[in-house]
């Protein structure tokens, strides 16, 4: 097991302009929104597109080795206190998150130009997604756990303010609340991991956690890990907190694709990755991580099957891509998993992205039953969606293809035969649904009532509010920003959809594995039953029964020409634990909400007013009674105060009498 | 030197005293009130002449002169109260005036 | 004599407004004035002494005046949050309402900057009158003056007799600061008493908190936003200052009582918070809950905890200011503090709406800024003195202050646009003016709390 240490220090003003430029362009864009108007866009992609300037720039930093084994630049900022220090990390994973942070980052803002045209608060959306990129990079160039933590929270903070970004929308707000808490649950876990190796080594730096992780003793590591992966699910939408992600999808398309897709929810696969030395000395975690990532991509598949909205067929279906990755690094394939992370930032993008040129397209129609046919209709979304699908089937030579197959075998080999057949029957799964969701939506004929043409959105702020449709019939004499805006992201993502993934061929020496060296623990597998060649054609198989299935569903000549009745029938007869999405937002209510408000109902509106609050009310009313007891010898009869006299007299001579006596 | 035992003075002094705080007590005409305080002026007044008769000095004259001028003093300024509190009265009964009633 | 000057000041030009009838502009531009010399008088007088001698029998004691590592921090933090206070003070009869506030800020320098446990008890009392009269005024009960006032100054009774108490054993009560006192014997776990009821009901803490909710619903917000900022740390201080120097063996034998206080106030003024309707109310129980914490963290003993308390201490004054501070604002513009009524402002306000995200977001520990860093320094602290079980209850609250800040917040800023609240005028330049103080100290805070911190450790 090789230590890791961390990065050669240094000053890398390169790594710090990566890290603030979007900070910068974050807040120039929230301050001068309403001056900037439309100029806020480019601005936003500017600061966006340096920092990923910077990052290549930062390549050999990053990829550096030094003394000790130290990998990667490091550089100290501040210190709260002792065990508090921060600073700045750039190893191959961090480098490979900020690529993709900031590459994908920088096309989704070009796309947003043209998405978010015409939006009354266009600058703020650029201003957000600006502090969406600042935030994640905080969390994936820390150099220890608090820094992690401030970019998780920043992070879910600039999920909130995306996902409600439509801020008159009841449902976008609800839906930002519910993520945010969530997130918080998330953060608390981190807290706890937090105090944990604190009381433990003195400090929160990843290399002195690291370096200590024999010396926590099997409880503490077990607790740190299973801590930490409360945030990393959180974050990540696993199970089971995973309910806030397909409420997500209310945010507009590119934050679905930035955040949701390629980003923020897959700072949980980045934790674990990053966490290695701790997992790796942990069976039970890697045991409890690996199950969940599993059991998740599986319920995200089933999920997927059942959903209607072309956005949340995909929202599920990064939950359950997700819980591949969360699989692949629990159990110890941090390679694999790593891997996937990075395909799928480039094909699920390219989904959303696509999704949201035909949701634009259609004026705001997000559900599939009322599409079809569009394949002559939107021609290129067509390519982008289906190169995007194909490579999330694992068809062969596709990006998804080699990595979903690492993280499969992985399980296999690391000895979880179980994740291992979960991986495969998902993987028949996934194919079905993503099948399922292009061939409803592109073939046939067009079953909606929305002409098609490239006018668009109007008022992208007003979706779903009563104002959705104003000034949308003809051209309103409101110039629209060209449509290049959106489709040359989409087609420049094409290209790593289908080839990124030839990176990883050639396993031990392929650029990717040199890319990785020395980044993870090493270890040596046994000989596993299967052999990674037959896995890979049971893989095939299985995707080819599923693509088959969905072609035999929907496709078919005789499909084609029922559509309708045939999708209405399947809606009336889904299944109500699909619908109703295994219950599990049902429980959350029970358990949690309703319990909580009924706890600040009793505390706040009965307990403290009347019964605490009466307890002071009885002592001031005691107080008044003494008074009124008093007060009650207060008669004003002259004769009742002559009694009083004669009474103390007596007993001022009885008190003379007898002590005398006694004396 | 008495002819009569000390005794029964004290008890003479007693009595009247005691009846004179019955009569404050019990009564409630302002005016009877104040005679009763006489009344138990002069039940000490009585007993200060016994003693002094007893010990054979002036000391208890003195104070029974003083007490007599005090008596006088607050006679008539208990009158004058009386008079100026029971002016617009209907009764005049001591029990109707508690306005100190707290 | 500076130090003199500093306590003095407000206490004088609040007499002169008191004296000369001026209209309300320039009445709350000699308050501002005021309140900027303030500032400059306390970070300028840091390491100034004062030193009176008053009484030699029964016990000796002194007019001493001088700043603590500790208690610089918030009598800089009383300065600055009366300077905002009053640039956002847009009451009726403004004169009388910036002569209450200054008045309340001399008695509080004097509180925070006593050096004799005597003049500290009569700066407890004295600190009760400004917020009583402006009480009478203002508030919307008339019993809510009283109930303030009473409350506090019976805890302030308590505090007297054990101040006496405290002179008469030891001979002096000029201790404060003096790390050598340690105080022992019959009477002093009675003293001990008298002190802790007074800090308790200050702060205040479950279950002597009920008059803080009418109280703080019912003061306007330049005068609320003070008392909660500062007011309220009057007990802490008391409990560092006071109780953990000189009384440290009875803070430890009782802690386990204190600590389940603290818990049972973290846990139950969050959930209130999330039953309420008022906005001030949510404010007001969030309060109880946040500063239950700290007393948890300062009955840990722990080194690290108590460091992360004064960070604590600091934000919460700021967010606690900034938030009633913007609260009102949002009042006094729609006329209603009810979030059943309230809605959509952020609209047509957005930098009203930015400014009380920040507040809020502060106020619920995100990371990032100062109220997160208070709370993971002081959890840390307390985990690593052995309290699993207080760590993990803590834990609670925060889920629970995600819920009920961002349900403030929404009600507020989100949503669509109630018909019947009409569209008023965004933050103008002087109220944006009175909370950025606040909010950009908070930021700063968040990022680098160094200077605050390294004060307190050894």
């Amino acid at each position: 097991m090789i230590h890791h240490t961390m990065g050669v220090d240094g000053s890398y003003p390169f790594l710090l302009a990566v890290w603030l430029l979007p900070l910068l362009g974050a807040i120039l864009l929230w301050a001068f929104g309403p001056q900037l108007g439309r100029l806020g866009g480019p601005l936003g992609c500017a600061a966006v597109g340096l920092a990923f300037v910077f990052t290549v720039l930062s390549w050999g930093a990053g990829t550096q080795h030094g003394a000790g084994g130290a990998l990667g630049a490091h550089q100290l900022l501040v210190s709260w206190l002792p065990g508090f220090d921060f600073g700045l990390l750039l190893d191959p994973l961090a480098l490979l998150w900020a690529l993709i942070i900031t590459g994908v980052g920088f096309l989704i803002h070009v796309y947003s130009i043209g998405y978010m045209d015409g939006d009354r608060a266009f600058a703020r959306f650029f201003a957000y997604l600006n502090f969406f990129v600042f935030a994640m990079l905080t969390l994936v160039l820390s150099d220890n756990f608090v820094g992690l933590l401030i970019g998780w929270g920043l992070v879910g903070l600039a999920s909130y303010f995306l996902i409600g970004f439509w801020i008159e929308k009841p449902s976008a707000v609800a839906a930002a609340r519910k993520a945010f808490v969530l997130n918080v649950v998330g953060d608390v876990g981190i807290m706890f991991a937090i105090f944990v190796m604190f009381a433990a080594t003195g400090s929160t730096a990843f290399g002195d956690v690291f370096a200590h992780a024999g010396s926590f003793g099997t409880t503490a590591l077990l607790t740190v890990c299973v801590a930490l992966f409360v945030g990393a699910a959180a974050k990540s939408a696993q199970i089971p907190l995973h309910t806030w992600l397909p409420d997500a999808m209310e945010g507009p398309t590119p934050v679905s694709a930035l955040i949701h897709a390629a980003t923020m929810v897959t700072a949980g696969v980045y934790l674990i990755a990053r966490c290695a030395p701790l997992w790796s000395q942990s069976a039970d975690a890697q045991l409890l991580v690996g199950t969940i990532g599993g059991l998740t991509a599986l319920v995200g598949a089933i999920l997927g099957v059942a959903q209607w909205d072309i956005k949340r067929i995909l929202a599920y279906s990064t939950m359950s891509q997700i819980g591949y990755m969360i699989m692949g690094v629990g159990i110890g394939a941090y390679e694999g998993g790593v891997a996937h992370f990075f395909t799928h930032a480039f094909f699920k993008a390219q989904l959303f992205l696509g999704s949201g040129l035909i949701i634009h397209a259609l004026a705001n129609e997000q559900d599939v039953r009322k599409m079809g046919g569009l394949r002559k209709k939107l021609p290129f979304a067509f390519v982008a969606m289906a190169t995007g699908v194909l490579a999330i089937c694992g068809i062969p030579g596709f990006s998804g293809f080699f990595s979903k197959d690492q993280v499969i075998y992985g399980a296999l080999e690391h000895g979880h035969p179980w994740l291992y057949a979960v991986g495969i029957v998902t993987a028949g799964i996934t194919a079905y649904y993503m099948c399922r969701m292009l061939f409803v939506t592109f073939l046939g004929s067009y079953r909606g009532d929305v002409d098609p043409s490239d006018l668009g959105m109007r008022h992208p702020e007003l979706a779903g509010t009563a104002h959705a449709d104003d000034g949308h019939d003809g051209h309103d004499g409101h110039a629209h920003a060209p449509a290049w805006y959106m489709n040359v992201p989409v087609g420049i993502l094409i290209v790593p959809t289908v080839l990124i993934g030839w990176l990883m061929f050639g396993g031990e020496n392929s650029p990717w594995a040199h890319f990785f060296a020395g980044q993870f623990p090493v270890w040596h597998p046994g000989a596993a039953p299967i052999s990674e060649t037959l896995t890979t054609v049971i893989v095939l198989v299985v995707v080819v029964i599923g693509i088959g299935l969905a072609y035999w569903r929907y496709a078919t000549a005789a499909a084609l020409a029922d559509a309708i009745p045939r999708l209405r029938e399947e809606s009336i007869r889904m299944p109500a634990v699909l619908t109703n999405l295994f219950y599990f937002d049902a429980a959350i209510d029970l358990l949690f909400v309703r319990p909580a408000q009924l706890l600040g109902t009793v505390f706040g509106r009965f307990l403290d007013p009347h019964v605490i609050d009466g307890g002071v009310r009885d002592v001031a009313a005691g107080a008044r009674w003494l008074g009124v007891l008093t007060r009650s010898f207060q008669t004003g009869l002259v004769r009742a105060y002559a009694l009083f006299v004669v009474f103390g007299a007596l007993l001022f001579v009885a008190y003379y009498a007898f002590a005398g006596s006694i004396r | 030197m008495l002819q009569v035992a000390i005794t029964n003075y004290i008890a003479l002094s007693a009595t009247i005293f005691f009846i004179g705080v019955a009569g404050v007590l019990l009564r409630r005409n302002p005016l009877i009130m104040l005679m009763s305080i006489e009344l138990m002026w002069n039940a000490a007044n009585l007993l200060f002449l016994a003693f002094s008769r007893m010990w054979g000095n002036n000391a208890g004259h003195i104070f029974a002169f003083l007490v007599i001028t005090v008596a006088a003093a607050e006679a008539a300024i208990g009158l004058a109260i009386v008079v100026i509190v029971f002016r617009n009265a209907k009764n005049v009964d001591v029990d109707e005036v508690a306005g100190l009633r707290g | 004599m500076s130090v003199l000057t500093l306590i003095l000041l407000p206490a004088v030009v609040a007499l002169a407004l008191a004296l000369v009838k001026l209209d309300d502009r320039a009445a709350k531009v000699a308050g501002v004035l005021t309140a900027a010399a303030t500032v400059a008088l306390a970070l300028v007088t840091r390491d100034a002494q004062f030193s009176f001698h008053w009484l030699a029998r029964p016990f000796v004691a002194n007019f001493h005046f001088g700043s603590t590592p500790v208690s610089f921090w918030i009598v800089l933090l009383l300065a600055v949050v009366t300077f905002c206070a009053i640039l956002a003070t847009n009451v009726r009869d403004t004169r009388s309402m910036i002569a209450m506030l200054l008045v309340l800020e001399s008695t509080m320098l004097a509180l925070f900057l006593a050096r004799d446990l005597l003049v500290f008890a009569l700066a407890w009392d004295a600190m009760l009158i400004p917020v009583f009269l402006c009480l009478v005024k203002y508030a919307e009960h008339p019993e809510t003056a009283w109930r303030y006032f009473l409350y506090n100054f019976a805890g302030g009774l308590t505090l007297l007799f054990a101040t006496a108490a405290f002179g008469a054993i030891y001979g002096t009560t000029d201790v404060i600061g003096n790390q050598s006192v340690h105080l022992i014997g019959a009477w002093a776990p009675w003293i001990f008493a008298g002190f802790a009821f007074a800090f308790l009901v200050k702060t205040p803490v479950f279950p002597l908190h009920t008059w803080m909710p009418i109280t703080y619903t019912d003061t306007p917000p330049p005068m609320i936003a003070v008392v909660s900022a500062i007011q309220s740390k009057a007990g802490l201080y008391g409990f560092i200052a006071i109780g953990l120097a000189f009384l440290p063996d009875y803070m430890r034998e009782y802690a386990p009582w204190f600590v389940v206080l603290a818990l049972i106030s973290l846990l139950y003024g969050a959930f209130a918070a999330l039953a309420q309707n008022d906005l001030k109310r949510i404010v007001a129980y969030s309060s109880l809950s946040h500063l239950g914490l700290i007393v948890l963290a300062i009955f840990s003993f722990s080194h690290v905890a108590v460091a992360g308390a004064l960070v604590y201490i600091v934000a919460h004054g700021l967010f606690s200011a900034a938030l009633f501070l913007i609260l009102g604002y949002v009042e006094e513009r729609e006329g209603t503090r009810s979030l059943v009524r309230l809605g959509g402002i952020g609209v047509a306000n957005p930098r009203l709406a930015g400014a009380l995200c920040i507040a809020a977001l502060a106020a619920l520990g995100l990371p990032g800024l100062a109220g997160f860093v208070g709370e993971i320094v002081i959890l840390t602290g307390v985990y690593q003195t052995g309290m699993l079980w207080p760590v993990v209850l803590a834990l609670i609250p925060i889920v629970l202050a995600a819920a009920y800040m961002l349900r403030l917040f929404q009600g507020i800023a989100n949503g669509p646009v109630p018909d019947d609240l009409p569209v008023r005028r965004d933050l103008t330049w002087i109220e944006g003016l009175a909370v950025a103080p606040l909010l950009i100290a908070l930021v700063a805070l968040g990022v680098d709390p160094h200077a605050l911190v390294m004060g307190l450790l050894p």
